[in-house]
């Protein structure tokens, strides 16, 4: 009996909206079966309906589409999907363990998802088939949690390796810094108010200044997209206002995604607040929707109780 | 005025003078040797001429490590395969200039005669030719280097991993030089050479070119690793060792950089080799020993690490203590250089060129 009944349900239940769905709404997302075809040397290419779809209605600039990884068993992001507008200010919170710094890795090409893509609009290029550099090349920029610079150089060879241009090594052998990069890398000094170290190596300078130097390196990329994960970690209270002043300015011109555990300097940059929670999204919303949301409240908020 | 600019950037002021003095003296030896009377006080004796030779290839040798090591950050203790492998491509062209005048009479090498072969092995054949072989003692090692280098960079083997594969490299193919089956002499090697290019190797006047090529080539492998470092290159090249992630996520990409560093001293080291095959007379497959390929980053590490000078200083330095002692007191020598070693990594972990750079900045 049952036997008999489950492949016939099965049909009637699946199949017209299946087919119905195809016409009206785009296809679902790209998943293994889909990558398996992209050993061509090409990488995919997201077909325009799918971005359509995810990008209905907005000035969307990055998609994070379906995406999800685990290790060895252990499900660190599940089906996430995540849309950045152009210009915006994001700001990532959630639970140590909840999925933050796997889903920059996933972004930046760390760490290649099992299924789901992630793309820029406009490019449409599947951006977990490329690597790092590549990814770096289109314009999405990472800061790590610890400053990451480079200690041996100074503070101008820094920004100077950072600048945007042909990276291959034989274009680097024979690179001069041109008038109008040194005026860019001035200005970059100025905005990280460094001007004064230009000189000095990177490896001297304070924890803050090497924060800072390191999103004057995102900076000097040029990039449509900063991920920046923890900037206050360790700064002094007046280093973290800084910050913040200089993390909201970027803001328009730039999307900024801002991964903080510190809620007060989350509230004081935050416009739009995305919370996860074991690798999916728990809610999303302005700072105060998402502090009254109860399901917030009930896994992070209320987790210290 | 933009030669002037071009030329300070690759060395300050005071480098080009010391450089320009190191050169003169280099050139002045082979002129002492030949010009003044043996018992005079300025005579630079025979013995001293070949050992500066072959120094001038230990030090071409470092500068090519020091480029990988010390600006890349990529410890290779299997860069002994490479000079070797110059080595007998040059030792190649040798055996086969003999010609007829071996022990046997034959137009084999003798070893292939010991050995009953009847013909040349094909891949022996355009070592005839003085351009290829020529061609080959650079070409040879940097294909290899590529292909080893490829495959381990592309899969990220790192730090000391990378040093131990480099290890197993040179200690698989020392086996396999050691074959008699190999077709390049065994254990034996390559040896009894008699001339060069139609010039006898136990002339004098080819014995003093020999020198003179060999330090002329040391000047040229400097000035280009100094290019290479003083470029936008070589500071990516810093900052891959400092720091890979940040680079890759500045753009770069890692494993092209350093394929070029390890191919390009890979074809460096060739050509040392090929310059100290025909002054020691003599290429064996115990150049592949993996000491022999550690006593290179020895050299480094003395001289002091990113820092084209200190690798030269290193490579003159270690290998003059060596000569000493292995005459005056043979069996000290291991242990002489196990101290220096520790007391340089214990003592000025930036090795003696950073104390002669650092007394320089002061005056």
């Amino acid at each position: 009996m049952t036997d008999a009944l489950a492949p016939g349900s099965m049909q009637t239940e699946t199949e017209p909206p299946a087919s119905g769905e195809v016409e009206i709404d785009p296809k679902p997302s790209p998943t293994r079966k889909n990558r398996r075809v992209s050993l061509l040397p090409q990488p995919k290419q997201i077909e325009q309906h799918r971005v359509d779809a995810l990008t209905r209605g907005r000035k969307a600039l990055l998609c994070v589409d379906n995406v999800s990884v685990a290790f060895d068993g252990f499900k660190a992001i599940t089906d996430l999907t995540l849309i950045l507008d152009e210009g915006e200010l994001r700001c990532i919170i959630g639970p140590n363990g909840a999925g933050k710094t796997t889903l920059q890795d996933i972004i930046t090409g760390k760490t290649k998802p099992d299924s789901g893509s992630v793309f820029l609009v406009g490019d449409n290029t599947d951006l977990t088939e490329l690597s790092e550099y590549e990814i770096a090349e289109r314009g999405i920029c990472r800061k790590f949690q610890r400053p990451t610079v480079f200690q041996g150089h100074s503070v101008f060879e820094n920004l100077e390796l950072a600048l945007p241009g042909k990276k291959g090594v034989f274009a680097s052998l024979f690179s001069r810094l041109s008038k109008s990069q040194h005026e860019r890398i001035d200005e970059v000094l100025e905005t990280i108010a460094l001007k004064d170290q230009k000189h000095a190596p990177a490896g001297l300078l304070s924890h803050g200044q090497k924060q800072w130097l390191e999103i004057g390196m995102l900076l000097a990329q040029d990039p449509r997209v900063l991920l920046v994960d923890e900037p206050v970690a360790g700064m002094t209270h007046q280093e973290a206002e800084r910050t913040a002043e200089l993390l909201t300015s970027l803001a328009g011109k730039r999307t900024v995604v801002v991964v903080e555990h510190d809620m007060e300097f989350v509230r004081s940059i935050a416009r739009t607040v995305t919370v996860l929670h074991e690798g999916k999204i728990l809610a999303e919303g302005t700072m105060d929707a998402v502090q009254s949301n109860e399901k917030v409240i009930e896994v992070y908020l209320g987790g210290g109780h | 005025m933009n030669v002037k600019a071009e030329l300070l950037r690759l060395l300050p002021r005071n480098g080009w003078i010391g450089l320009g003095a190191a050169t003169f003296l280099a050139l002045l030896i082979p002129i002492l040797n030949s010009v003044t009377a043996v018992d005079s006080a300025l005579h630079v004796p025979d013995y001293l001429v070949a050992l500066f030779g072959k120094f001038s290839c230990f030090a071409i040798v470092a500068v090519a490590v020091d480029l990988l090591w010390g600006y890349t950050g990529v410890l290779s203790l299997g860069h002994g395969v490479f000079f070797a492998i110059g080595g007998y491509c040059m030792g190649m062209y040798l055996m086969l200039s003999i010609g007829e005048a071996g022990v046997y009479r034959s137009k084999l090498p003798d070893f292939m005669v010991f050995l009953d072969w009847k013909e040349l092995p094909w891949f022996w054949k355009p070592f005839d030719n003085f351009g290829f072989a020529m061609l080959a003692v650079l070409v040879v090692p940097g294909l290899l280097a590529y292909v080893f280098g490829f495959l381990a960079f592309r899969s990220r083997i790192r730090g000391v991993y990378f040093s131990i594969i480099t290890q197993a490299f040179t200690y698989a193919l020392m086996l396999l030089f050691f074959r008699n089956e190999t077709g390049l002499g065994g254990n034996n090697g390559l040896t009894n050479f008699k001339s060069l290019y139609g010039y006898s190797l136990a002339d004098s006047g080819t014995k003093l070119g020999l020198y003179t090529v060999s330090a002329l080539g040391l000047l040229v492998v400097f000035l280009l690793c100094r290019f290479i470092v003083v470029s936008k290159a070589g500071r990516v090249l810093c900052a891959i060792r400092d720091e890979e992630s940040r680079s890759r996520f500045a753009g770069y990409n890692p494993t092209s950089y350093k394929l070029f560093v390890y191919t390009l001293s890979a074809v460096i080291c060739g050509f040392a080799g090929a310059l100290y095959v025909p002054q020691v007379g003599i290429i064996n497959p115990s150049e592949f020993q993996p000491a022999s390929s550690i006593e290179m980053a020895i050299w480094v590490a003395v001289g002091g690490r990113a820092s084209l000078l200190g690798g030269v200083l290193g490579a003159f330095i270690v290998n003059g203590a060596k000569s000493w002692f292995t005459v005056a007191l043979p069996e000290a020598w291991l242990y002489v250089l196990g101290v220096l070693f520790i007391a340089v990594t214990l003592f000025f972990p930036g090795g003696v060129s950073s104390l002669l750079l650092r007394k320089k900045a002061a005056t």
